[in-house]
């Protein structure tokens, strides 16, 4: 279970150009720049607070996400979906709130939050490690100190899980954009994670590879593991999930099964991939 | 093609990383020790034996380090220039230039190793051969270099392709120069942030499981060659 309560956060100071520094594509990706992240060691690395402070990026926002949900965390770029994903297991620091995993405030616990919460990044690339595909998807639980057999079984479950079993050996940069994709889940599933977090899994995809890597998330699902898929284009995304939060402007906009949500959506900046309305 | 870790099967991947360490360090020291033609020659030979063995043609291989290639010849040049005819002196020449292709061989047999070894393996065995916290941090290092240096390159090639696509090439050399490295510095700092940021979500660790490593007996020719190699600088 995640519980996210009050959560406010801000990025740097706003002198300096604020929340611009991200590089990301669709210009949501604002981390890279001014902010406040936390490393393994739990030690905080805070700016101190600066009178000009930005404007926050995440207004208070409280969220609940029960264990197995299939979530579309959705939004126009900039309203701070990704922000949130990386507050769920501790990349980001929340100015002012909480984030609990299991129970457990993130910043108390990184490894159980970051073991729990695992995360896929928007171009997978950046975020490879290794040449080679088992290598790669075997980073997670070596770095947990598992012991070899079982780490060779979790890599083993991990791309089995997302169809690409027996390929351990290939060149990541061989392998297509959607294989990247792929990789990149099988990467964070090995971890058994209890949700898996994809932000914008679908970007640079084609048609097919964005089918494949779907019913592989859907599958995912029906095993059990609970999955939140940030995006801000909801095409096919809304049949399989149970729930979409829409966040506009740093607030929960829209939170709710589809069929309650989706006729706000053009409102709130998002597509309605079923309907000519363009928000 | 970048020097990276090419899976394959050949005898030198099947090497443990120990062994390949200890030649390459042996190969080295034999290089400092005969800095001499014939001890070149020799080791010259050494050098596309062992390139063959791991499959990595020595053209392509001296391809992906010309950059180096041309730093070490560029002063060695140098040296042997006289101010007037004949402009060049072999004899000032000969030290520098046997020098820079001593650095030129080494590098080489690097190259063989990093496209052999799998940077977990390379990890395990620096852990081995250095205990404690100097051998976390350098293999930590070594496996980020590997991991991060054809990255770099490559995003250094698309800049001068992108450059390039918008008549980039019109411009004068040293804006060229200034664009390629701004740009290459802004991206590498935005990639080790996004590396780094991908790290911590999958719990980075100082102490993680490493590959566990055996010695068959595969790496025996690879000792005996390291001990030969000793034994002939010892000479």
């Amino acid at each position: 279970m995640i519980e996210v309560r009050d959560l406010v956060y801000r990025y740097g100071d706003a002198g300096d150009g604020g929340n611009d520094g991200g590089s990301g594509g669709d210009g949501d990706d604002r981390d890279d720049g001014d902010t406040k992240d936390r490393g393994i060691d739990g030690e905080s690395r805070r700016d101190e607070p600066h009178p000009n402070r930005a404007a926050a990026v995440l207004r208070g926002v409280t969220l609940s996400i029960p264990d197995g949900s299939f979530l579309a965390l959705a939004g126009p770029n900039g309203s701070g979906k990704t922000t949130l994903v990386r507050q769920f297991n501790g990349l980001l620091e929340p100015d002012s709130g909480e984030v609990l995993v299991n129970g457990i405030e993130v910043g108390e616990g990184l490894i159980a939050a970051r073991s729990a919460v695992a995360m896929t990044f928007q171009n997978p690339r950046d975020a490879f490690v290794a040449s080679t595909v088992g290598p790669e998807v075997a980073f997670g639980p070596e770095n947990l100190g598992l012991d070899r057999s079982e780490i060779d079984q979790q890599v083993e479950r991990a791309l089995s899980a997302v169809g690409m079993g027996g390929r351990e050996h290939e060149r990541l940069t061989r392998l297509s954009g959607g294989e990247q994709a792929r990789v990149s889940v099988a990467s964070a599933l090995a971890m058994e994670p209890d949700h898996l977090v994809l932000d914008e899994p679908f970007a640079g995809l084609d048609w097919p590879a964005r089918e494949r890597l779907l019913d592989r998330l859907v599958t995912l699902h029906e095993a059990g593991t609970g999955v939140i898929v940030v995006s801000h284009d909801l095409t096919d995304l809304l049949d399989p999930v149970d729930r979409i939060v829409v966040l506009a402007d740093g607030r929960v906009a829209a939170d709710g099964p589809p069929e309650e949500v989706r006729d706000r959506l053009p409102v709130l900046g998002v597509r309605d991939p079923a309907s000519s309305i363009e928000p | 093609m970048s020097l990276a870790y090419e899976p394959g099967t050949t005898f030198v991947h099947r090497l443990d990383p120990r062994s390949k360490l200890a030649a390459q360090i042996a190969f080295a020291v034999t290089a400092f020790a005969h800095t001499t033609p014939r001890g070149l020659a020799v080791l010259t030979g050494l050098t596309l034996a062992v390139l063959r063995a791991a499959r990595l043609p020595a053209g392509r291989a001296l391809w992906e380090i010309r950059f180096l290639v041309v730093l070490v010849a560029v002063p060695a040049a140098i040296e042997g220039l006289v101010l007037g005819p004949p402009w060049v002196s072999i004899a000032d020449l000969r030290g520098p230039a046997l020098a820079s292709y001593r650095v030129v061989l080494i590098v080489l047999v690097s190259a063989a190793y990093v496209r052999t070894t799998p940077i977990r393996d390379s990890e395990a065995a620096i852990r081995w051969m250095v205990p404690g916290k100097p051998g976390r941090l350098a293999s930590v290092g070594v496996a980020l270099v590997v991991r991060f240096l054809p990255v770099l390159r490559a995003d250094l090639a698309a800049i001068r392709r992108a450059m390039a696509a918008r008549l980039g090439t019109e411009r004068p050399l040293v804006d060229r120069i200034r664009i390629v490295a701004v740009g290459g510095l802004s991206r590498a700092f935005g990639r080790a942030d996004r590396l780094a940021l991908a790290m911590n979500a999958r719990c980075f660790s100082w102490n993680p499981t490493l590959p566990v490593l055996r010695f068959s007996r595969v790496d025996i020719p690879a000792f005996c060659l390291a001990a030969g190699l000793l034994v002939w600088a010892a000479l």
